[in-house]
């Protein structure tokens, strides 16, 4: 890993990248507007899944997702940035890792609810509460948010690789 | 400024710096983080629905989202009068601050204005009107230099 790192950081990209000094706390910045943008969309349909604010359907709160979605993308995208930039504070990290874990979680879960409850769930009464499998959805997902967000901003001060 | 000096130099910020604890300078800053997260979240949402972004959703039901808006707030305030203290000094005089704290007012004052006009009323109409929208669009804008000013913060030291 440590090889791959450095070779990563010896690319021509790699240095151009860093080079361009106003690029990493650009990056800083969509990544935290992608963060905002990701937990209030995907945070109202988790809640909701959970039960709460009935009266909202859940058809209608995933008017959302493409918010949340492209929250998503932006913070995948500066998140691989900076992977590329300083890949060896990464790589070697035990929370960045887990972060990457916690990730999976919530992506899993995600095409889980769309593949297998989704159809259920959308024919839902906006004032229905939610049967159990939705609520575990919805708290699994909030969780693993909250916790990849944890080990991003902690990752500089519960150690890094080198 | 002497008073600022003097919070910035006190023994509170050499211990909350100084310490190799994770319980004081990292957990107060992912705390803000957090509280970024919901209190912004949740603005973004209601603000979007305002721009007809969901708009089959009944506007006043998104009344509740503003108890999120406030405990994000309230925890915002709280751990960032305690990163304000350990840098007083500086920020006081940091023009990238000042941006941040006014815009932080307005979006939030907007946001306000909006529930008033736009959510509060249990018949308040599907289509939200011209002065709402404006309102929100300012709001995620205004929401977003907030974010962008409190990153820039970290690299702009004075």
């Amino acid at each position: 890993m440590q090889q791959f790192s450095a070779w990563v950081e010896s690319t021509r990209l790699s240095q151009a990248l860093f080079d361009t000094t106003w690029l990493w706390p650009a990056c800083e910045s969509l990544h935290f507007v992608g963060l905002c943008m990701l937990i209030g969309g995907a945070g109202l349909l988790d809640l909701r899944l959970i039960g709460l604010f009935r009266g909202l359907s859940i058809r209608d709160v995933k008017a959302l997702m493409p918010w949340a979605i492209a929250g998503f993308v932006i913070n995948a995208v500066t998140g691989l940035l900076f992977l590329i930039m300083q890949p060896h504070l990464y790589l070697g990290s035990a929370v960045w890792w887990s972060k990457v874990a916690f990730l999976a979680v919530a992506a899993t879960n995600a095409l889980f609810f769309e593949s297998r409850l989704a159809v259920p769930a959308l024919a839902l009464a906006p004032d229905a509460d939610t049967p159990r499998p939705l609520k575990i959805v919805g708290a699994v997902s909030l969780f693993s948010w909250f916790a990849a967000l944890y080990c991003g901003r902690m990752l500089p001060y519960l150690g890094t690789g080198n | 400024m002497a008073f600022f000096r003097s919070l910035q130099d006190s023994a509170f910020t050499d211990w909350f710096l100084g310490s190799s604890s994770i319980w004081t300078y990292p957990t107060v800053l992912t705390l803000h983080t957090v509280g970024m997260a919901i209190l912004v979240g949740a603005s973004f949402v209601v603000n979007l629905r305002i721009l007809q972004v969901g708009s089959a959703v009944p506007p006043h039901r998104l009344r509740p989202l503003y108890r999120f808006v406030w405990i994000g707030f309230a925890v915002n305030l709280l751990s960032g009068v305690v990163l304000f203290v350990t840098q007083a000094a500086d920020r006081v005089a940091d023009p990238v601050f000042g941006v941040k704290m006014a815009s932080i007012a307005l979006a939030l004052g907007f946001g306000l204005w909006v529930k008033r006009r736009a959510i509060d009323p249990p018949d308040a109409p599907h289509m939200t009107d011209a002065r709402s929208r404006a309102l929100a669009a300012a709001a995620l804008g205004l929401w977003t230099v907030a974010i962008v000013a409190g990153r820039l913060m970290a690299y702009l030291k004075a």
